[in-house]
């Protein structure tokens, strides 16, 4: 075969050059700590965060929990939101509760 | 041109559109495998540069530069003088308050439906007549099909990763008609947007699967509109942006009866309310309303967006939903503009 047999075609996807976030820093346990419940504002979300909270203060004597609706599950959290909430949980659960 | 895409080396054509079924880059159907010839010719048709950013999706970041448009467009059969309509769709699309990420990723599975406008239509052969929404016609099948390989290449709707539709409707795979301007007693679509009437433009919904009006014997516009009501039923209370595709056979009565056309939207808001209990399809973010007190389908007049398409004969008309019933997608309109 020559190479004007060769048929050259371009690939039509885009990758994003983006690197992997980093994970924050888990905590070794929960015992005293505030775990916030992030719901996405679909119908069940708070009672599914709810119920997770449940089984965790089965192991782990946890501080009262804080409860956060975003308002919108069709898009990303206001900055400002998640900003506010990491200064008010030391771990946060976030769950789509459709 | 100088181009930057990955270039992948095939035997043949049937070896390329094989190759590219494997590699996830069709929407199910075979593709044109596109060259780097046919990416320039493309490119000059626009008036585009390959690096030339059209869109950018607000979420996940996925760039649409002309380069990729074009290759995308190539792969969906279009031909080079689409260009500057399929830039402006892209451009529609990315726009922060189409929430394109949220209806390509959300369960109810909405379309991206392109409304072209103007001369255009004509230019481009943009089919606004017989079987509008139907296959058969070169552009509407092409630009709606590059719009959906745009989505999955360029911004990852896959199948079953981003999209996650339960059962979304085939006009995912395409949905693109022209505005029939010689039927239509009204301005175009894009002069209700605010661009100039005499210009062409594309207008994007975030489209659920139309609802059609059948209605054969009414000779009034007033009739005509309520046979609409029982469309009406299988969508949602207090929807903020709706799309009404008005037939040749029904907007003559609209005509003779010297409707403007903002009259249809004060009329179905009026005409489609019920008391809130009755509906069988309500949201929490748009049925306010309660019990014995009446809900319309149309959160205010506004809310009906209007246009005229289709056959002479026959008494065919739609309703089209957009996706979270107009409130969390909005319409957007681009001018199509030639780069040259």
């Amino acid at each position: 075969m020559t190479n004007q047999e060769t048929l050259r075609v371009l690939d039509p996807t885009f990758v994003p050059a983006v690197a992997s976030p980093a994970m924050a820093d888990r905590p070794r346990d929960l015992n005293g700590k505030t775990v916030g419940l992030l719901a996405n504002d679909k119908l069940n979300a708070p009672e599914l965060l709810d119920a997770i909270h449940e089984v965790l203060t089965d192991s782990y004597a946890l501080a009262p929990a804080h409860r956060v609706n975003k308002g919108n599950a069709s898009n990303p959290a206001d900055p400002d939101l998640l900003d506010k909430i990491a200064g008010d949980v030391d771990v946060v659960i976030t769950a789509n509760g459709d | 041109m100088r181009l930057t895409s990955d270039v992948v080396e095939m035997n043949d054509a049937f070896e390329a559109i094989e190759s590219f079924y494997d590699r996830g880059w069709s929407d199910g159907l075979p593709v044109v495998p596109p060259t780097a010839e046919a990416v320039d010719r493309f490119l000059q048709a626009g008036g585009l540069a390959p690096g030339q950013v059209l869109g950018t999706e607000p979420v996940k970041g996925g760039v649409a530069t002309a380069e990729k448009v074009a290759i995308n467009s190539i792969m969906a059969g279009c031909r080079p003088e689409y260009m500057p309509a399929i830039a402006a769709a892209v451009e529609a699309i990315t726009a922060d308050e189409f929430n394109l990420h949220a209806i390509t990723a959300s369960t109810m599975g909405a379309s991206i439906l392109v409304l072209i406008s103007g001369p255009a239509v004509e230019e481009l052969g943009v089919n606004s007549g017989i079987s509008a929404f139907g296959p058969g016609h070169r552009a509407n099948a092409t630009i709606g099909r590059a719009l959906r390989l745009i989505v999955i290449n360029l911004f990852g709707s896959r199948s079953g990763e981003i999209d996650k539709a339960t059962l979304g409707h085939p006009g995912k795979y395409t949905w693109c008609f022209g505005e029939s301007s010689d039927r239509s007693p009204w301005a175009p679509i894009h002069a209700d947007m605010g661009l100039p009437a005499d210009g062409s433009a594309v207008t994007l919904f975030s489209a659920l699967s139309g609802i059609q009006v059948g209605e054969h014997a009414a000779n009034t516009p007033e009739g005509i509109l309520d046979s609409f009501v029982n469309a009406f039923w299988a969508t949602a209370p207090g929807m903020s942006e709706v799309l009404i595709v008005l037939c040749p056979e029904h907007v003559a009565f609209f005509k003779d009866a010297g409707w403007p056309k903002s009259r249809v939207g004060e009329y179905l808001y009026e005409v489609t309310k019920r008391p809130a209990s009755q509906w069988s399809n309500p949201t929490p973010r748009s049925h306010k309303a309660a019990g014995d007190a009446l809900a319309g389908a149309l959160e205010s007049p506004e809310s009906a967006i209007v246009t005229v398409a289709g056959a002479d004969g026959g008494g065919w008309s739609a309703v089209i939903p957009t996706w979270s019933n107009g409130h969390r997608s909005k319409v957007v309109t681009r001018p199509i503009t030639s780069k040259q």
